[in-house]
């Protein structure tokens, strides 16, 4: 039994442990990502709409590196994790509608 | 678990308990899915108390047999825990009791959680019924609307007991969610994709996952009635710039995909027993399949039908209102799936199929009102009647509750190795079934005349006594259906155990190749799925038994634990301290419930074996 | 179905994976994370309806110090990265390595909270408390919430790496470390929100 064989099913092939360089590739763009974010606030001179975009594309994005690097998520036999979250976020979509359309007091 | 038999190789002492150690520490899906049963069914009965005094006082107008706020107190229990505790945890009780043997499994994904999830539903409903007791129970209605659930409009501790019983029992469903779509995703039995799944894994799979993402927003709505209650946030305080409309699309949101929960897997045991007493495959597999995934989809989408008269504008009201309607497409396929099927079948008349065939009629009704409910300016005149009282307990109790007694009719030699007497099973059906259309169908015109809803009494004259009084008399028929029901479940108890694994001959799934009731460890071998209908596909081949997947040898069992139990004691202490503002015990028993998970993860289980010369003897759950 | 186990001690390549129970574990937390998606997403939107709502308390441009929003962030951000290099030593299985990555994560997990502590007692003494207003009260909840889980986590963590002194690395210990780090990403990933939707939003009105 060599430490070679990878156990997830049907694969039984040579791997290559995974270097750190993805992840840190991930992390750089995270920070860069939430740098453009703080400073689009900071400088305050950007329109207020305009802000909102930036800001919301730039979590989104964020997200979007987070989930598929550092949670495997566009790695293989992750079919139920992505059909789990994309519900969740579905489930949040409906909300945040509601919130901004439908509630007053 | 066979493979994993290596590393439950180190010799330890078996832990195997008895009597009643032996169901409080349960781990076993079987076990469990009885103790849904007896508790479920007793909180059934304790709702049915409520609604049968419910009818009492509406039997003749200015009635004084119970006090207004006794009515409102009532009315909120009996809706409480007939959804969250009865039909519920009875749902819960055949899912755990046929699902792994239907996906060839030898139990669910993680048994200690479901047990967890049994406990904290247990004693989750048992705050909430303790409320009779002190003196302070609920009263705003099932769904808690504010101001009236707001400290300032009810100021005792009623609420807070809804508050906290319901979070606690919610919990419990929500692990039993993640529960059972991981084990119908991952414990399949080899050869059975998930398009020869039986329809009633698939009507779980599906509606275990509605439970995962609807629960957690009832959970934040709950918590956020809490911190307004206990902590004078103010979420719903309008004074402070909370909004009290916000509680309804949170309830909503969650609510709606409730009843889709709880009619989703009544759905699934009709198309099993209308099969099955058909001796006919099912008519439109897939589209009762791609049915069912539409049906939860739209569900989330609709749930502002129940707040067309709130003010939300003409733009949402249109949107809520044709989505809605949609939703009666997929499930109008279902019911002439349900007719092709019976169409050329050969249909025997049983107790089970007579709830199964008796439920195609009346759900049908109950979902026809839902679309004229479903029309927003039509619905400024039902909302609040009865009109809309007639529709869901059209669909709930002819909807959902005959599906859970033709499912407990149905798969009850499989539970406990003996047949329900017939006779009475269907003295049980026509007493029911004519006490409820007695009791619901009337409600329609009362509704249209314009009796509201959640209101104790009537005025004379209205026109409104004669329906009432037919009314109450279809409760009292229902009650005595009820009854017999436990009659016979009495009658039944005491022959013996010696059903034939397929009972009703015409078993087509896997559950049926099995022993009745089956040993503890499900499968001596894990069987090889061949086709759907896997048991009769194997029968009409002329095979007596399953062929099987894997060598026989020992089989690796979890070990049975307390520590679920004393998890939900800690969160019912705790629950006490949060509605008593007692810190200590809010504190106190949080302590416990982390203390347990703490020695859950430190000390691992290593389960047990049921060695092969064990299973020869067979080792009876 | 895997054969190895450690039957000569040889740890498979994806220890977490290597078992049934252990691939139920990470199936079973996914879908608790899709639930968790479906309850902050609740109390986002709960956030955004009520966030004007700021009755006689302060405004969040009048709260909210940026620079200290940002080094919670990085801090948070870091530890993330921290986990993800402890999964990878375990892979490798390089215990030493791995339980060093899950200190570094908590100890920064510890100093967020620490930063998060401070940030609520400097704004109820400035009267933005839990009672003052709806913003408040959805401000605290969310953020708090948050709050709550990164101090689960914290322990829980800590729980596993005693229990790594304990035990070892095996197939039994392998999911909860890789379970634990897919829960760690997920609050960095909440976060990302908390602070887009509540801080920078609220900053810019």
């Amino acid at each position: 039994m060599s430490s070679h064989h990878s156990t997830s099913e049907g694969g039984a092939k040579r791997h290559r442990t995974e270097g750190p360089q993805k992840h840190i590739v991930a992390f750089i763009l995270s920070l860069a990502l939430t740098v453009i974010a703080f400073a689009a606030v900071a400088a305050g001179e950007i329109n207020t709409t305009f802000t909102y975009i930036i800001l919301v594309a730039m979590a989104i994005v964020q997200v979007f590196v987070q989930l598929a690097f550092w949670m495997h998520m566009k790695d293989k036999g992750h079919l139920f994790p992505i059909i789990g979250i994309v519900s969740g976020c579905f489930v949040v979509f409906l909300m945040v509608i509601m919130a901004l359309y439908w509630v007053w007091w | 678990m066979k493979g994993d038999a290596a590393l439950a190789a180190h010799a330890h002492t078996v832990k195997r308990y008895r009597g009643l150690m032996d169901w409080l520490t349960t781990v076993d899906h079987k076990k469990i899915g009885i103790l849904y049963l007896i508790a479920g069914g007793l909180f059934f009965l304790i709702g049915g108390l409520e609604a049968i005094l419910i009818r009492i006082q509406l039997i003749k107008p200015m009635n004084n047999f119970v006090s207004a706020d006794t009515f409102n107190e009532l009315i909120t229990m009996h809706g409480t825990t007939m959804i969250f505790l009865a039909a519920m945890p009875l749902l819960f009780a055949l899912m755990n009791a046929v699902i792994p043997l239907q996906i060839g499994a030898r139990d669910v994904a993680f048994p200690f959680l479901n047990a967890l999830g049994f406990w904290t539903f247990f004693f989750g409903g048992l705050l909430l019924n303790i409320s009779w007791f002190t003196g302070h129970v609920p009263d705003a209605g099932w769904t808690s609307y504010v101001p009236l659930a707001s400290p300032t409009y009810s100021e005792g501790a009623g609420v807070d007991y809804y508050v906290l019983g319901l979070q606690i029992a919610g919990i419990g469903t929500l692990l039993g969610g993640i529960n059972f779509m991981a084990t119908i995703i991952n414990m399949r039995a080899p050869g059975m994709s998930f398009m020869r799944m039986p329809m009633f894994t698939w009507t779980i799979f599906i509606t275990s996952a509605l439970i995962v993402f609807a629960f957690p927003v009832l959970t934040v709505g709950l918590v956020a009635l809490m911190f307004d209650r206990l902590f004078f946030a103010n979420f719903f305080e309008t004074a402070a710039g909370g909004s009290g409309v916000l509680w309804e699309h949170i309830f909503w949101v969650f609510g709606h995909p409730e009843v889709y929960i709880l009619i989703l897997p009544a759905f699934g045991i009709i198309s099993e027993v209308v099969s099955t007493f058909s001796r006919k495959r099912l008519f439109g597999y897939s589209s009762m399949v791609f049915a069912t995934v539409l049906i939860a989809f739209l569900g989330f989408m609709v749930w502002a039908h129940h707040m067309f008269t709130t003010g939300l504008g003409p733009v949402a009201n249109a949107l809520f209102s044709i989505a809605t309607m949609l939703i009666a497409v997929p499930t109008g396929i279902k019911i002439f799936n349900w007719l092709f099927t019976l169409w050329g079948g050969s249909i025997r008349f049983t107790a089970a199929s007579l709830f199964g065939i008796g439920f195609i009629p009346t759900f049908v009704m109950g979902g026809v009102t839902g679309v004229m409910l479903a029309s927003a300016p039509a619905d400024y005149q039902y909302h609040d009647t009865y009109f809309v009282v007639a529709h869901f307990h059209y669909v709930i109790v002819g909807g959902l509750m005959f599906g859970i007694f033709a499912g407990m009719f149905y798969w009850w030699p499989k539970m406990f190795g003996r047949l329900l007497n017939e006779t009475l099973g269907k003295i049980t059906f026509f007493t029911f079934f004519i006490g409820f259309h007695l009791t619901f169908f009337v409600q329609h015109f009362l509704g249209l005349l314009g009796m509201p809803r959640r209101v104790w009494t009537y005025l004379d004259g209205q026109g409104l006594n004669g329906m009432n009084l037919i009314s109450t008399i279809g409760a009292i028929l229902m009650g005595i259906a009820t009854i017999v029901m436990l009659i016979n479940i009495a009658v039944t108890s005491l022959k013996r155990p010696n059903a034939a694994n397929d009972p009703w001959e015409d078993g087509r799934t896997l559950e049926w190749s099995i022993p009745s009731p089956p040993p503890e460890y499900n499968f001596k071998q894990i069987p090889l799925v061949r086709g759907y209908d896997a048991w009769w596909k194997e029968k009409m081949e002329g095979k007596k038994a399953m062929t099987p997947a894997e060598p026989p040898g020992p089989i690796h069992m979890p070990s049975p634990s307390i520590l679920p139990f004393f998890m939900s004691v800690g969160l019912f202490i705790s629950g006490f301290g949060f509605i008593y503002d007692k810190l200590f015990l809010a504190i106190g028993g949080l302590a416990v419930t982390l203390i347990c998970m703490l020695l859950r993860s430190v000390f691992d289980d290593h389960g047990f074996h049921i060695e092969e010369h064990e299973q020869e003897k067979g080792v009876t759950a | 179905m895997s054969t190895h186990q450690h039957a000569e001690g040889q740890l498979p390549h994806e220890p977490e994976k290597a078992t049934l129970e252990g691939r139920n574990k990470i199936l079973g937390f996914w879908l608790f994370l899709g639930a968790e998606t479906a309850l902050f997403g609740t109390l986002f939107s709960a956030f955004l309806a009520l966030r004007h709502n700021i009755g006689d308390g302060p405004s969040p441009q009048h709260l909210f110090e940026l620079p200290m929003v940002f080094a919670a962030t990085m801090i948070l951000l870091t530890s993330s990265l921290m986990s993800v290099f402890a999964v990878q030593a375990m892979h490798r299985h390089k215990v030493k390595e791995m339980v060093g990555w899950l200190i570094a994560t908590i100890v920064l997990g510890l100093a967020f909270l620490g930063l998060e502590i401070y940030e609520f007692n400097t704004y109820v003494s400035e009267g933005h408390k839990m009672t003052t207003s709806a913003f408040s009260s959805s401000f605290y909840t969310l953020v708090g919430f948050h709050g709550a889980h990164v101090a689960f986590g914290v322990l829980w963590i800590g729980l596993l790496i005693l229990q790594i002194f304990k035990k070892g690395l095996t197939v039994v210990t392998a999911p909860k470390i890789y379970v634990s780090a897919i829960y760690w990403h997920f609050i960095d990933v909440v976060w990302v929100f908390i602070f887009t939707v509540v801080y920078l939003m609220g900053k810019v009105g």
